[in-house]
Parts: structure tokens; sequence; C-alpha cells
């Protein structure tokens, strides 16, 4: 399991894989054989269909072995003259053909079912884990990196399964049955062709430990090309902003590059697999043949019987051949399932814990320490009580752990040290679930889905009818805003926001925040970016939605907060002031200063 | 369009297949030397029955050779058509992000981030294996198919006309569902690009998602859209699922046909046995490549769906291009932006313009704060500065030349604009100031720092400077990313600097320094901010008031105070009871 965890750090680096010996990484290759045994479980749930195209697989087997005995036997009999037996060979081999036709359209359809199962069932699973991960996971993950596992890898092992699951079936089968009747003919010239296998085998290991190193660092390459095309698509602003264009193209083209050196290699090597097998295999194929002419010539075995097993070792390395040729394929689903299966190994979030306790909303914050990095604290030693249905407020400079305490709160982190209490209730042992729904929260990155207006507004209560989201679109400030525009609620949010200004995009996140109706509130930053006419009308409103609900909000503008029951000055992670502002501002101390500067416009 | 792409590898492309011709070559000798091997030097059948020892060894080596040599060429056909096919998929995906690195802003909207991103990836691969398995099939497919032709009407007429009965049927076949399945790749390409949409939405909002214990319903819409492209992916599966059994048919019934002919023929005495027998082989042949060659067409096909998508980006021409206007610029104006009625909607959008005759000249030097509403458009008028979008009525005038005459470069060189929502890269702070401008020395990156407010935290993170900023930031608060995206616009070094309410996360004593250190260390350059607080702005040379779409009033902040109604009003709320305080 620690192996694992080391993969699932990896590509935290991948894209600082430019920087430093990032390369480094490739040099251990994980588990293969642990990585097959969890992908065969996932054909172990669709037992009855793997079985079923086994079966297929089997009678196909048969059939192909037997159609060739049918054509010989016509032949022979043209051969013999007797043409009047032609044509009911002809006729038992149609029927035999049809046959394989059908079975072979149920290998298809059989194996398209079944690899479709599996790869819907691997990324729902994979999607399940990673929107059960805590926040940190991403927050220190690439994103283009996840999501190329979610697609490419993905998508690599959906490829190897409908396309080389028959083929290997079958090789696997060929294999076994011909091993077996060259046992029952001779077995010392089973044990010779033994000789072919253990090659085989090591030649394998041999090539294979240098491939898995290329294919698992192409994966790797890919995940980071996607992250930094991602990056760069979505901050394209910022780039056009800066004249980048250049730079950024150079990066891509780095990554490119050697995705496309170590692709080529890959290949390669992958591609090398099926003639380096049929050298073995052909290497086998003389020693047998010596050998049994060897037997042959001191009368151990019949003459008849070498020419049958040279026609069975013959038929030995074809299969072995084939599975050769989809090594590379198959290298490439195992390296994307490791990285899918480094996801799935990851701590989900902790969802038990007992439903949240009756009460108004007391908060209480005890001692409570807190670092992201280690060496790095945030907070130290935190103390507050919110009382239920209060407002409080907490203000202090940019950096001073005001949004995480809102992290600690919604448990998206944990605290290091002390505890967050909720009426009474340690938040640790209250399902993290409960805990969620009875807080709103609205952040200052405002995040909305491209989806109607309608559709995000109700994203907070599902059940929501459209009088109650008008009326939190009213409270919100925005109702006359949707009303303007051409379709309504029914307007599609754009991916970019293009449509609507940041400001804007806040006001929907608030009165959807509105529509959540939850016991306590948290507004971060949620108004930064709203006209302070604007912010006023919603706040007028929000005093209603605020009366019998505890809330706690971050502002720099110390107007939105000079009416909060409490106010908390933070400074570096520690509270420094507390009070109400009359109070405060009595005191002449910190608050007194930020308060000073907000009106004066400049440093006291 | 391939063929460009394909030219410079033209060597390796017509290599790989010439090496694919030895391959096959050493492939025909080795059934014959085998066939020696077994009969004279094991079974001895010229030798009554004797074995030859010696044989086997020398015949074995030889073959072993000869194996060998194939190997060869068949790892070199690999090298070749790897070289060949992965960097012409290279080519192709750089000059794919290049592209979308000139496009214009309206024009990656619309494709959506997800979409290029799709396209940029998993498209080029698509292409690249077909161009792949063309490169390798194609020659060997149709050595097959002639020659096995070739060779069997040499054999007897009689079997051309199966093969000439068979082939139509055949190539109806591959036509019909090749045709069928066309259309849907283009389709599974776009349901894979709504996974992504999907998957990045939820990764990038994981908070809101967490915060509104949505997981169960985030998860249903990425089953659905996952659904969506399992079930289009089966159906082209399912589809294909059919090809194969009917060519199966055909191809066997066509061997049957071979047969029953051979033996009327034979009965006639015109073929010998053994000619039948040969005729199979070399049926089964063609045959085996038209099936190899429809199992190329679907992944042509797929390919051709992809490069589609692919040239839809490449030959997309930015709708912002460079002036061609060759003037020089009067030296003595550094700095200074003049709209003249400007008007503006965004492209696409209907309804009311979003700006409407904005006319207001910015001195060099000057700051000019624009005050308005939440979507009075504020930052669609500064974006009309770096041409991120262009006017659609009036013009814009940098340092007294219009906007459109610029080179973009030259332009965006001028104006630095630190955005509203700060992207920040996954490199080090240092990288991230750096960005604004490449060659700034580390005295430089801290001064800007410095100016920005930024230096304090910034040496509080465990490596500095050298602190990689994670995705989104982990460690970082609103207001650090937002100093961190200033420092980047202060360092370009631009005649004019736009914040476009990038200091919103930052407490007001920080944003009082930050401007303060600005004035100080930069008196000439051009300064424009936007902001919601009249605190931050009231120290500015002229504030204009935007009200929906139009210029409101501009002045002084006494200015103001005396005579716009609408500035009095949102300093009043702003101040509130405060207001007595300090007057």
């Amino acid at each position: 399991m620690s192996e694992n965890k080391k993969t699932a750090e990896m590509p935290m680096m991948g894209p600082g894989g430019r920087r430093g010996p990032g390369m480094g990484m490739v040099e251990k290759p994980k588990n293969g054989k642990d990585t097959l045994k969890r992908l065969l479980h996932y054909f172990s749930v669709e037992k009855k269909m793997a079985v079923l195209l086994m079966l297929v697989v089997v009678v196909m087997v048969g059939f192909s072995i037997y159609a060739p005995k049918l054509q010989s036997n016509a032949i022979d009999f043209i051969a013999a003259g007797k043409f009047n037996k032609v044509i009911p060979v002809l006729v038992v081999m149609l029927v035999i053909y049809g046959f394989y036709a059908l079975c072979s359209l149920a290998q298809s359809l059989l194996s398209a079912h079944l690899s479709q199962r599996i790869v819907k069932r691997m990324r729902e699973d994979l999607f399940h884990k990673i929107v059960n991960l805590p926040v940190k996971y991403l927050d220190t993950h690439p994103h283009g990196d996840v999501m190329s596992r979610m697609t490419n890898d993905v998508e690599n092992i959906s490829n190897t399964v409908s396309q080389s699951f028959g083929s290997l079936v079958s090789g696997v089968l060929t294999v076994l049955g011909t091993v077996g009747m060259m046992i029952y003919l001779c077995w010392q010239l089973a044990l010779l062709s033994c000789i072919t296998v253990v090659l085989t085998i090591f030649v394998t290991k041999f090539l294979s430990k240098r491939m898995k190193l290329f294919f698992v660092k192409r994966q790797e390459l890919l995940g980071s090309l996607n992250s930094t095309t991602e990056e760069n698509i979505t901050g394209y602003k910022t780039v056009v902003a800066y004249n980048r264009q250049q730079a950024v193209i150079e990066e891509f083209d780095r990554t490119s590059d050697e995705l496309t050196r170590t692709g080529i290699m890959a290949e390669i090597l992958g591609g090398s697999m099926g003639p380096v097998m049929n050298v073995v295999n052909n290497i086998g194929f003389v020693i047998i043949a010596a050998f049994g002419g060897y037997f042959a010539i001191r009368g151990i075995v019949s003459v008849g019987m070498i020419s049958a097993f040279i026609v069975y070792a013959k038929q030995f390395g074809r299969p072995i051949n084939e599975i050769a040729n989809l090594y590379g394929q198959i290298q490439t689903a195992i390296a994307g399932a490791e990285r899918v299966f480094a996801i799935m190994d990851e701590t989900s979030e902790d969802k038990s814990g007992d439903p949240m306790p009756e009460g108004k909303g007391v908060i209480r914050f005890e001692h409570v320490d807190f670092s992201y990095v280690p060496e790095k604290q945030v907070l130290y030693d935190f103390d507050l009580e919110v009382r239920a249905g209060h407002k409080v407020a907490l203000v202090g400079a940019t950096g001073s752990g005001k949004t995480t305490v809102v992290n600690l709160l919604m448990r998206f982190y944990e605290v290091n040290q002390g505890r967050i209490l909720i009426d009474g209730a340690d938040i640790r042992e209250i399902s993290m679930n409960e805990l969620r729904k009875n807080i709103a929260i609205v952040l200052q990155d405002t995040v909305l889905f491209s989806d109607t207006i309608r559709n995000n507004l109700k994203y907070a209560d599902l059940d929501a009818t459209d009088e109650q989201m008008e009326a939190a679109a009213e409270m919100g400030n925005c109702n006359t805003m949707i009303r303007r525009m051409e379709h309504g609620y029914d307007t599609m949010l754009t991916e970019s926001g293009q449509n609507l200004s940041h400001g804007q995009r806040q006001l929907l996140a608030i009165s959807r925040a509105v529509l959540a109706n939850p016991k306590i509130l948290i507004l971060d930053e949620a108004t930064s970016s709203v006209d302070t006419r604007t912010e006023k009308h919603i706040q007028d409103a929000m005093v209603n939605l605020m009366k019998d609900r505890t809330s706690v909000i971050i502002a720099h503008r110390l107007s939105t907060i000079q009416d909060a029951d409490f106010i908390v000055v933070l400074d570096q992670g520690r509270i420094v002031e507390s009070g109400n502002h009359t109070e405060l501002i009595e005191k002449q101390g910190r608050y007194y200063e930020l308060y000073m500067t907000q009106f004066l416009g400049k440093e006291i | 369009m391939m063929l460009k792409y394909l030219k410079k590898y033209w060597f390796f492309a017509l290599l790989a297949p010439l090496f694919m011709i030895g391959e096959v070559l050493m492939d025909l000798f080795q059934p014959g030397m085998m066939s020696t091997i077994v009969d004279e030097g094991v079974l001895g059948l010229s030798n009554g029955g004797v074995g030859d020892l010696n044989l086997v060894v020398v015949e074995g080596v030889k073959m072993i050779g000869v194996v060998f040599l194939g190997g060869v060429f068949g790892v070199l056909c690999g090298v070749c058509t790897n070289i060949a096919s992965q960097n012409f998929g290279n080519d192709m995906r750089k000059d794919c992000f290049q592209k979308i690195m000139t496009l214009s802003l309206e024009q990656t909207d619309q494709f959506s981030t997800g979409s290029l991103i799709t396209r940029v990836t998993n498209d080029i691969t698509q292409v690249q294996n077909m161009v792949a398995q063309c490169i390798r099939g194609f020659i060997r497919m149709m050595m097959f198919f002639v020659g096995g032709i070739f060779f069997m009407i040499q054999l007897d007429l009689s079997f051309g006309v199966v093969v000439l009965c068979a082939l139509p049927l055949v190539m109806v076949t591959v036509i019909f569902f090749i045709s069928k399945v066309t259309p849907l790749y283009g389709k599974l390409q776009k349901k894979l690009d709504r996974v992504n949409s999907v998957m990045q939405e939820n990764v990038t909002g994981v908070r809101v998602v967490k915060a509104y214990v949505k997981e169960d319903y985030e998860e249903k819409r990425f089953f659905d859209a996952n659904d969506e492209l399992v079930g289009t992916q089966l159906r082209v599966l399912v589809l294909l699922s059919y090809m194969m059994p009917i060519m199966n048919i055909i191809m066997n019934v066509a061997v049957v046909a071979v047969i029953y002919v051979g033996a009327i023929q034979v009965k006639a005495g015109d073929v010998t046995p053994g000619n039948v027998m040969a005729a199979i082989t070399y049926l089964s042949q063609i045959l085996n490549s038209v099936m190899m060659l429809a199992m190329l067409f679907q992944t042509v096909s797929r390919g051709t769906a992809s490069m589609k998508r692919i040239n839809e980006v490449l030959t997309c021409t930015p709708v912002i291009v460079n002036g061609e206007e060759e003037t020089t610029q009067p030296e003595t104006e550094r700095g200074s932006v003049e709209f003249r009625s400007v008007s503006f909607s965004y492209p696409q959008a209907k309804g009311d313009a979003v700006l409407k005759d904005i006319s207001v000249k910015i001195r060099a030097g000057e700051t000019f704060a624009i005050l308005g509403a939440t979507g009075c458009g504020k930052s669609s008028l500064v974006n009309l500065i770096p041409r991120f979008y262009d006017v659609t009525g009036g013009q814009v005038l940098v340092d007294g030349k219009d906007v459109r005459d610029y080179d973009l470069e030259e332009l965006r060189g001028k104006v630095s604009i630190a955005l509203q929502q700060s992207e920040l890269f996954s490199k080090t702070i240092k990288e991230n100031i750096a960005w604004g401008n490449p060659d700034a020395t580390d005295e430089e990156i801290r001064k800007a720092a410095r100016i920005a407010q930024a230096e304090e935290f910034i040496l509080k993170q465990p490596d500095g400077y050298d602190t990689i900023v994670a995705e989104k930031g982990m460690s970082l608060s609103g207001g650090q990313k937002q100093r961190i995206a200033i420092s980047r616009a202060v360092i370009k070094h631009a005649e004019i600097l736009i914040f476009d309410d990038s200091t919103s996360a930052l407490d007001l004593k920080t944003e009082a320094n930050l401007y303060q250190a600005l004035k100080e260390s930069y008196p000439n350059v051009t300064k424009i901010i936007i902001a919601q607080r009249i605190a931050s702005v009231k120290n500015a040379d002229r504030i204009a008031v935007l009200d929906n779409g139009r210029i409101a009033d501009c002045g002084t902040h006494e200015e103001l105070l005396k005579r716009s109604e609408i500035y009095r009003d949102i300093y009043t709320s702003q101040l509130k009871q405060g207001g007595e305080i300090h007057e």
C-alpha cells in the first residue's frame, strides 16, 4: 500500500518534472501482478458474461481446428476422384461455417458489452472516488493529470479489453491444449519444448522490465501534457495578457517532444516483442526437430508421432506470437490501470458519524492548531465561541488564516490539535454530509456549472419550487438581472462564464446559498466583486435571512461587517482582538487601524 | 492536410513498407525451410525414412538466421513506422496547440476548454494511430490482395470468377458498415468532450460540490455523461460486431465455392487437386487482407472523424489579428488611452449592448479609476484596451493610435493587466511572478513582490520564492494569489497598468500600501483601476462612474461627491455610520 501511496503522489511532481531530477520517478516500475489481479477483479463481477465469452471462444477454437480438417477431407475426395462425396462435405462445411460466424458474432458482441461494462464501472468507481476524496487531494494534484486518468487511461484499458480479450483467451487455450497433446504424445519431447517456454519467459521478463519503464513514463508524460494543456487553455486570458504564447508553446513542445521520444521507444520495444518471440519459437522448433530426429533414429518414437508433434510445436508458436504482439497494448493498459488504482487507493473522506445535534447552531473552536504543511503553522490556539444566531465577522490581513477557519469548519481539512464543536458535538463525530448540509457557504472564487441558471440555483436544493428559487434570487438581488436575459432562468451559463460578470456570478452564488436554507451561513469574501450598493441591497435582505442563523462572515470591507454581533481580528493565525464594532473602535487597536485606513485610503 | 505533416517524414514512411516487404519475404522463405527440415532431416522422406541430423542442424541454423533477419526487418519496420507516425502526431499536436494560442478569446470560449483538451490529446492520438496502421498495414494488405488475385487467376480463370463474385459483396459490406459507423465516431468524440467537461467542473469546483453535499448528484451527472459515452461506444462496437461474421460467411462460402468449382474442374481434368489447395490458400489470403483492410477502414474512419475536429482548430483563423499599419507613434504620448464613442457587445450575445457610446481620454501617467454597479461593463471596457475583444463601434486608441492598427504583441507589451480571477500556474512563486517578464532578475522579482505587498507572506512559505504553487494554490488564500498576480503585472514594466478588480480580496490596509508603493515606484505609468470600494479609488486623479454601459460622470472624488448622485449613493452605502469618523 505504501508503494501505491508513492505512486499517487508522483503526479504532483509531474509537471514539475521539467525541473530537477524529476525523471527519477520512473526508476521503479510498480507491481504489475497486483494491478493485473485487481483488473481481473473487474472481470469477476461480470462472471456470467466472462464465462459465456470464454465458452464461445472455446467453441470457436474447436471449430477453427475442425474446419481445416473438413477442407482437407474435401480435397482428399477430389484427389481420389470421389466427386459425389464432395457435396455432403461441403454442406457440412457450410453449416459449420454458419455456426462459426454466429459464434464470432456472439464473441464480439459479448466482448463489446463486457469491455464497455467494465469501463463504465471503472469510470464510475473512479469518479465516485474522486468526488469523495478529501479536498486536499485535488488541491495538491494537477487537474489535467487526474482527468487524463479518467479518460486516456481508462480508454486504454477499454481498448485492450475489447480488442485483445478474445485473442488472449483463445491463445492461452490453444497453448494449453497443445501442451496437453504434446505431453500425451511424447513426454520427453514435451519436456524439451519447455525450453521454449523457459526461453520465452526469460526474454519476456528481460524485455518487459525495460518496456515497462517507457510505458509507465509515457502515461505519466501524457498526464503532464494534459495538465499543461488544461492549465494554459483555462488560463488563456492570462497567457494572452502577458504575450506569453511563445513561451507556453515552447513548454508544451518540450513535453510533447519528450512524450514522442518515450512513445517511440515504448512502441518500438513493444513491437519488437513479436519478432523476438518468433526467433525464440523457431529456436525451439529446431531443437525439437533435432532431438526428434535423434529419438527417431534411436527408435524411441515413431516417425508419424514426430510429424504430428512438429505440427503441434508449430501451432504452439502462433498464439504465443499473437500474445507477444498484444504485449505493448497490454502494457499500456496496465500502466494506465496502475494510475487509476493509485487514485482508488487514496483514503476517502469518512462520511460516517452522528446526525447533526439538535440546537440553534452554537459553534465553538477550542484551542485549534492547524497547518497545511507540517512546518508552517497557520492557526495557533484558535479559541472562539459563536453564539446561536449571532453574526460573527473575521477580519485581518490576507493570509492571516481566515479562510482556513472556514476550511476547518466545513471539514475540508481536519484540525491538528484542539476541536471544533457545533451545539456541543465535536464536528469529527458528526457525519460530513450532515454537517455540510447544515452549513451553506459562498466562496470568493465563484463556481458555477455549465448548465442553466435555474439548475445552478437549484443546486442547493433540488426539490425547490420555482417560487422558492425566485424568492431566493430576489433576496440575492439577481431576479431582475435574470429576468432581463433573453432566456431568463433558462439561460445557459458558459463554462468560462463569458456571459456574466464576476459580480453577477457572485450574486448567483449567494442566491444559491440562500436557497439552501442552512443552519449556519458562511460568506467568504462573497461580495468582494459586487458593488457596494448592490451589496447593501443584499445585506438588507440578508438581515432577515441571518436573523435565526449563525453566520460567519469574512470580508475586507469593514462597512459590511460593522453590524456584526462580534468581530474577531486575526493576525498571523492568532486572535489579536475581539468585540463588537464600537468596542473595538474605542480600543484604538488593530481594528481601529484597519478601519481608519479603509476610509482615509492611506496608511496611518 | 495530413500529407503536409507526413511529408517531413516521407523517408521513414517509405522505408517502413520496404522493411515490411523484407519481413514478409523472410516469412515466405521460412515454411519451405521448415518443411525441408521436417521432410528430409527428421522424417527422411527421400532417404527411406532415415533422418539426417546434420541437415537438421545446418538447415535449422539457416532458418533461425532467416527468421532472425526477418525479425530485424520487422523491428526496423516498427522503428520507421513509429518515427514517422509519432513525429507526425507530435508535429500536429504542437501546431494545434500553437494555433489555439493564437486564437481570440471568443473563439476559445466557443470551443470550450474540455473540447480543446480532448482535441489536443485524444483526437491527435486517433489520427496518429491511423497513420501508423496505414503505413504498416496498407502496403502489406495490398501486397497480399493484389498478389493473391494475380496468382489465383493464373491457376484457373474459374477461380477468378469466384473472387469476382465475392469481392463486390465484401466491398458492399465494408462500405455499408463504414458509412454507418463513421458518423458515430464524430459523436463519440463529442461525448468524450462532455465527460471531460463534467470531470473538469468537478475537479475545479470540489469545494462547492462538497459544501452542498452534492457528491451523489454529481455522480449521477457524470454517470449520465459516461453512460452516453459508453452507449455510443457500444453502438460502434455492436455495429462492427456484425461486420466480421458477415465477412466470415462471405469468405467461407467463397472457399466452399472454390472447392465446388475445383471439383468440377478436376473432374473435367482442367486442374489438379493441388491447384485447388493452392487456390484455397490464396483465397484465404485475399479475403484475410480484405478483412484487415476493413479493420483498417475502422481506424481510418475514426481517425478521419478526429482529423476533422483537429482541422476545425487548425483552420480556425483568429478573429483578432495584427494591425497592418506601420506608422511610428509620437514619442510624446506614452501611455495614453482614448475611447472614442465606443460601443460593445459580446459576440453571439443578443440583447442590450454592454457598452454604449463611451468617450473618455485617459492621459499618460494618470491614475484613472472606474467604479460602477455589478455587471455595468467595467471589465468589458478594459478588455478592449489589450484587444481581448474588439469594439463593435467607435475606436480605442492607445498612444494616439487605433489598437486595431497595432501589432498585437507590441500592443499587449504596452499594457499590463491583473485579472479579476488570478490564474496561477503550477510552478514556483518566483516563476509565476517572472511570467510577466521572463528576463527579470531575482532582485526585480523581489521588488515587484514588495510593491504588491507580497514579499512578507512569500518568505513565510516553506520554500520562500521557490515554493511551488500547487493546483488552485492549496496554502494560498485568495488575497495571496491576487498579490502574486499583481506582482506579475507590475514586473512587466508596461506603460499602462490595469487592475481589473484585482485587489478585491486584499484588506484595505494592504491595498492602500500597494497603491502607495506603486505611486512611488512608477509615477509615470498610467494606472487604470477597477474597484468596488471608494476608499481604493478616492485618491485617483479621476474617477469614472459607469452606469448601465454609459459613463454617468467623471471627475475627482470631491467633484463627484458634489455633483454625482450615484457616486454619493455608493459613498454613503460604503461609509454608513462610519462616515463621521474622519470628517
